[in-house]
């Protein structure tokens, strides 16, 4: 009799002890087993956590420009000099329907000014990109594709992008083009 | 990596050159001897930064805890703040985070296909593990958003309880909808609405940079606003925190019931002796709370029931369900000026039977997941209501480790840590 009543003096403690004790128990086994299902995950796959654009796929849109979380966007203008035309008359350079034929703003497809041309032998021109420039319209990536070989193409600066968890231009990209890839293809280059 | 490079551009060049768009012009024959420039693109040691990333991660982690536990002292804690705010927050721009990190996992649990990088998992799983361990150390000043927060923080204006309970239910619902959305893949909302993100990045969502800004003036006045009522990773480290193996004590010599502590505590995690007056026989309360435990089923059911029939409703933001919106309208009546969404998706080839099908998995996905999700947050009510209706007696101040963010600034208030005496005499 006296026995039980010291039991049920004292276990309001007790019981509190040992639902802690529980709550400890699970605590860690959740954290163990949390561990454990993802380690399988891990080897099954190669990590991917680098932004990249899939040219093939972009549609050249200019959310580009607009929804990097960057106030300048980390995706630039690349150009491909193995795949370009040399044209002189530039779809990615010129504006189309221009009257006059030279480098006057008003003809010039970047808004920025940032494709330099050179000239490099009758009839060539060589095309470059001034990425401090370039803010991503794709503009001439657009005017490029639609009326020459699309060697400029949009991708996305590794040394700017600040690998966002969600990429927010991948967030509205109609094409879905833009994708994470492993650090061994850090860059998805076109030609 | 030159190699890796070659052969990718030789496969990408086979697989493409009978794509309409290219070679439309032959490639130059020059004569002068032109040599096509070396493009070569910046390409930073990531994997050493990631490396850097978790190592300080635990180091400060267990730095906190050494002088949490062993030593009591605050100052190495605002240390570890400024650290925390200069490197996690303005040099590596606050991404990846722990607190981001919880949607990842989620995703990594219900979707096979997506492959999550270790590097983020260790954020998630290390500050859980530490706040096993320690407490939560990772919020006293790890967590640059928690830094920078403690940092600001110079008064202490209470909040009436009441206030406290109903916006402390908020990181709970947060994290519930913040996990449907991302096992659904619709978007990861805890990083689209990232309050600081924009002042560690000087630059980002205008609403959100302002919203950023008005936490943090309001962190002046009273403890953390954004770890108390917004953070769900807060609310996640408190299960492990309330468990924690070793607890942090505020005076390791006995509790003289002074009061100092409690108010010098910013987050209202010191709890004051309470005598509770309502006298209920032991059998009396036993019955209520076991009533109180029968009455949960219904909350959660009823909450599941709702979010369930809400489902097509939430699984309208998903990118699938937009697109389908629009394409439906355009099919109906047919606009010559068409969206680039719909654009793209006509390049694409425009198959309207992959679509459906995609829709209706995303749809499944939102009822599925909707209904626990729905009973989650049931859960989180109820529990919420029969926490507040227990009363328990307490002799002297104690701490509710749960709430508790480990930020040190009772050690100094309690007049029983003489740390004068300490200092002086060398003991």
């Amino acid at each position: 009799m006296e026995m039980k009543k010291e039991t049920t003096h004292k276990s309001p403690i007790e019981r509190r002890k040992f639902v802690k004790m529980l709550g400890s128990a699970v605590a860690g086994s959740t954290i163990l087993a949390t561990t454990g299902v993802l380690f399988t995950k891990f080897r099954t796959g190669e990590e991917t956590h680098y932004w990249q654009i899939d040219p093939q796929k972009c549609t050249h849109c200019g959310k580009c420009e607009t929804d990097c979380v960057l106030t300048v966007s980390a995706v630039k203008c690349f150009h491909a000099n193995k795949i370009c035309g040399y044209c002189d008359l530039c779809g990615g350079y010129y504006r189309s329907n221009v009257k006059d034929l030279n480098t006057a703003a008003e003809n010039l497809m970047c808004p920025t000014g940032a494709i330099q041309r050179k000239f490099v032998e009758d009839p060539y021109f060589e095309y470059k990109i001034d990425e401090d420039l370039c803010n991503g319209c794709a503009k001439c990536v657009k005017g490029c594709t639609s009326f020459g070989n699309g060697s400029l193409y949009l991708q996305i600066k590794r040394d700017l992008c600040v690998d966002c968890n969600e990429c927010q231009i991948a967030k509205v990209c109609p094409s879905n083009a833009i994708t994470r890839v492993p650090l061994a293809q850090a860059y998805k280059l076109k030609g | 990596m030159k190699r890796i490079y070659t052969i990718l551009v030789t496969l990408f060049l086979a697989a493409t050159s009978g794509a309409q768009n290219l070679n439309r012009f032959p490639k130059p024959d020059f004569e002068s001897g032109y040599q096509y420039p070396d493009t070569h693109y910046a390409l930073p040691n990531e994997q050493l930064w990631l490396f850097i990333d978790i190592f300080l991660l635990v180091a400060l982690m267990s730095f906190v805890a050494w002088a949490i536990l062993k030593k009591q002292r605050r100052i190495p804690i605002i240390w570890v703040s400024v650290i925390s705010v200069a490197y996690f927050g303005f040099f590596r721009s606050g991404c990846v985070c722990s607190i981001g990190s919880i949607q990842n996992v989620a995703l990594a649990f219900a979707d096979s296909s997506y492959v999550i990088p270790v590097s983020v998992f260790l954020f998630f799983i290390l500050p859980i593990a530490f706040a096993f361990l320690f407490g939560r150390v990772f919020c006293a000043g790890v967590c640059p958003f928690g830094a920078l927060q403690e940092l600001v923080n110079i008064r202490n204006y209470r909040l009436s309880k009441s206030v406290t309970a109903v916006l402390g239910v908020i990181p709970w619902l947060y994290l519930i909808f913040a996990l449907l959305y991302a096992v659904t893949r619709t978007s990861f909302i805890i990083c689209l609405y990232d309050p600081f993100i924009g002042i560690f990045r000087l630059g980002g969502d205008f609403g959100l940079i302002v919203f950023g800004s008005l936490l943090l003036l309001a962190s002046i006045f009273t403890g953390r606003p954004f770890c108390r009522f917004l953070c769900p990773y807060s609310a996640l480290l408190s299960l492990f925190s309330e468990v924690s193996i070793w607890k942090i004590q505020i005076t390791k010599k006995d509790c003289i019931n002074c009061d100092l502590c409690h108010n010098a505590c910013p987050v209202d995690a010191i709890k004051n002796p309470y005598e509770n007056k309502v006298k209920e026989e032991r059998m009396q309360g036993v019955k209520r709370l076991l009533m109180y435990f029968l009455f949960l089923p219904l909350i959660v059911g009823t909450s599941a029931y709702v979010l369930r029939q809400f489902s097509p409703e939430l699984s309208k933001s998903h990118k699938d369900l937009k697109l389908y919106e629009m394409v439906m309208e355009q099919e109906r009546n047919p606009q010559s000026l068409i969206s680039i969404e719909l654009e793209a998706f006509y390049i694409d080839g425009g198959n309207i039977e992959t679509l459906e099908e995609k829709v209706g998995a995303v749809k499944q996905d939102f009822k599925f997941f909707g209904t626990i999700a729905g009973a989650l947050i049931g859960l989180v009510l109820g529990l919420t209501l029969i926490n507040l209706s227990l009363k328990r007696s307490r002799k002297t101040y104690e701490i509710e480790h749960g709430d508790c963010v480990a930020c040190g600034r009772c050690f100094s208030y309690c007049p029983q840590n003489d740390f004068l005496n300490l200092k002086y005499t060398g003991k």
